[in-house]
């Protein structure tokens, strides 16, 4: 029976030296002949477009050098600050609600569910929601909670809990938490498979002598397991990090950013900015300002991510 | 004793129970509703919400993909996503046989994988207005190679990375062998690495297929008619009219999730180690 496994990376330097001196730079020299052309190309194919970005962001649209006019443009955008405001919201809804059920739905199965047959249909069943695409997945939303033909309500009300309609996507409260229920359904099983493939590597023996001890399941979690599991928090946190930025689709299709701008996230922002107002100058602006942040962000948290970079 | 003890088990079997269920019926619920309402007659929007389609029928399904003409866009969405997996695996495998397979200096390798990873962080709005100038200046606007082209690039990092681990894991005495027996570096790669690696290759394949098939920002925004949109797009069309069809628009989510869900019972394997960059493998 396959299992999933947390791999952390080995201690480096514990690689074997593996030729002699002549005949490594031979491979050496092979090695950056079929290396260095394709990494050329898409280099440059990669960057043109950051530099292209900086040009549009500093000129004009017939050329000329305007110096940071876009830039406090964006800035004094008062939508743009909504737009922040949105994705922090969005955030703090998704994070902790994710990585609170992962978890619980984690520890549940690892302790509870022994039957390796229903382990693996359990990983199975939390692959699929990864790869169903966001358009679908805000389709299905729609369904559910569309005004008029929305099925959440037809069921509350059938039940008796609510007594008129209740208007999910007009009120900019309810409509966050619409969008970000779609967040969390779609994303919570990946928390949980990769906290659960953590469980599997915490060594049975300190667990066993914990019990030993007397330990309750929770302190048993508190001392043991979180121990092994925090490098996988911070990996999820920054995967989930990065993907709340690039969130458009499900919101697109289930809102459109509204009402108003209360589900306006950063991206929707820049995309209204560029395709509806078609003001390439400070949309430009601000995807510098999204690069350079995030390439700050990066450089600050990528040496803590725990993955085998040899 | 015993009795409470036997009680406090059964609670705990009941908690599980129940906790698993709810979880299951949240999922399972919105697909279930999904696909019922797809399965809905014309006739049957109009009355009341029903939790079962009363009179089961494909009516929506030819109505989407031949009276609307999705078919061409799920054409398109083949051709491309099919375009982006040779492109992405062919570069892919350029860039990780020498860091994998010959001794290249450990820090050129750290740095390949690094920079790979780092373009995984990269949110695509934050390019979307270079990009749509590029694709225009080219007069590949509107054209199907626009889309191939950027798929590729962002699926590189994955498919280094998951090429990078299927690389690794044949031993490199294999392909010394043949090299020995005066193979060229060509032949033992095509004769000897490529057979190894198909299960990884198509893996890796599927997965970046998925991806592709999921896109919708730049299909949105780089295609304008069915000479280009890809699948996504055209469900998005059927959102966002007026009066929203709603068994059509069902059906057309059907169809979107329903390729990626077939290919990854072929891949879920792997699907966790790519979305991880590795971190978590089955063993």
């Amino acid at each position: 029976m396959s299992r999933l496994v947390a791999e952390l990376p080995a201690p480096t330097g514990t690689e074997p030296v593996r030729a002699g001196r002549r005949r490594r730079s031979r491979q050496e020299r092979l090695a950056y002949t079929i290396l260095l052309p394709a990494l050329g190309t898409v280099f440059v194919i990669v960057t043109i477009p950051f530099v292209l970005a900086i040009w549009q962001s500093i000129t004009s649209d017939d050329g000329t050098l305007i110096g940071f006019r876009n830039y406090t443009r964006a800035l004094g955008n008062p939508l743009f600050y909504d737009a922040l405001r949105a994705t922090g919201l969005y955030a703090l809804i998704v994070l902790p609600t994710e990585i609170a059920l992962g978890l619980g739905f984690a520890l549940l199965v690892h302790r509870a569910v022994k039957r390796p047959g229903l382990r693996a249909t359990l990983y199975v069943l939390a692959v699929l929601p990864l790869v169903v695409p966001p358009v679908a997945v805000g389709v299905v939303a729609r369904l559910i909670y569309a005004p008029g033909y929305g099925v959440l309500n037809y069921v509350l009300q059938s039940v008796g809990i609510a007594h008129s309609e209740i208007q999910w996507l007009s009120e900019p409260l309810l409509a966050m938490g619409s969008v970000a229920s779609v967040d969390i359904w779609q994303w919570t099983p990946f928390v949980y498979l990769v906290l659960f493939a953590g469980l599997q590597t915490v060594p049975r023996e300190s667990i066993e002598a914990a019990q030993v001890d007397g330990a309750t399941w929770w302190t048993q979690f508190i001392y043991i397991e979180l121990y092994y599991l925090r490098p996988l928090f911070l990996l999820i946190l920054f995967f989930r990090m990065a993907d709340v930025l690039r969130v458009f689709d499900h919101v697109f299709i289930l809102t459109g950013g509204g009402p108003g701008t209360a589900t306006q996230l950063l991206s929707l922002y820049i995309y209204r900015i560029e395709f509806r107002f078609f003001d390439g100058g400070q949309a430009a602006a601000l995807a510098v300002m999204v690069l350079v942040s995030i390439s700050v962000l990066y450089s600050l948290v990528t040496r803590a991510l725990p993955l085998e970079r040899a | 004793m015993r009795f409470t003890r036997r009680w406090l088990v059964a609670i705990r079997v009941a908690l599980v129970v129940a906790g698993l269920g709810v979880a299951a019926f949240l999922y399972a619920f919105p697909l279930y509703w999904l696909v019922a309402t797809s399965l809905k007659g014309k006739a049957e929007l109009y009355q009341s919400i029903t939790l079962f389609p009363r009179h089961p029928t494909l009516e929506s399904y030819s109505s989407v993909l031949f009276e609307r003409g999705f078919w061409v866009l799920l054409k398109n969405s083949v051709i491309v996503c099919a375009a982006t997996v040779l492109v992405t695996l062919a570069v892919g495998l350029v860039i990780t046989y020498p860091i994998t397979r010959l001794t290249v200096p450990p820090r050129l390798r750290v740095g390949v994988l690094n920079w790979a990873l780092s373009l995984r962080f990269l949110p695509p709005v934050a390019v979307v207005v270079p990009y749509f100038a590029i694709v225009r200046t080219l007069q590949i606007y509107n054209q199907p190679i626009a889309l191939i082209g950027i798929y590729s690039l962002f699926n590189l990092p994955f498919a280094i990375w998951m090429l990078k681990g299927f690389l690794t894991e044949i031993p490199i005495e294999l392909e010394e062998a043949a090299l020995v027996d005066g193979a060229n570096r060509w032949t033992s790669f095509r004769r000897v690495l490529l057979p190894l690696a198909a299960p990884g290759l198509m893996a890796a394949a599927t997965i970046v297929f998925t991806f592709a098939w999921s896109e919708f920002l730049f299909a949105l925004i780089l295609t304008a008619t069915p000479n280009a949109q890809t699948f996504p797009v055209g469900v998005q069309g059927l959102v966002t009219q007026f009066e929203i069809i709603w068994n059509d628009m069902a059906a057309s989510g059907v169809i979107a999730m329903s390729v990626p869900l077939v290919l990854m019972v072929v891949a879920r394997k792997y699907m966790v180690a790519g979305l991880t960059f590795g971190v978590i493998r089955e063993k």
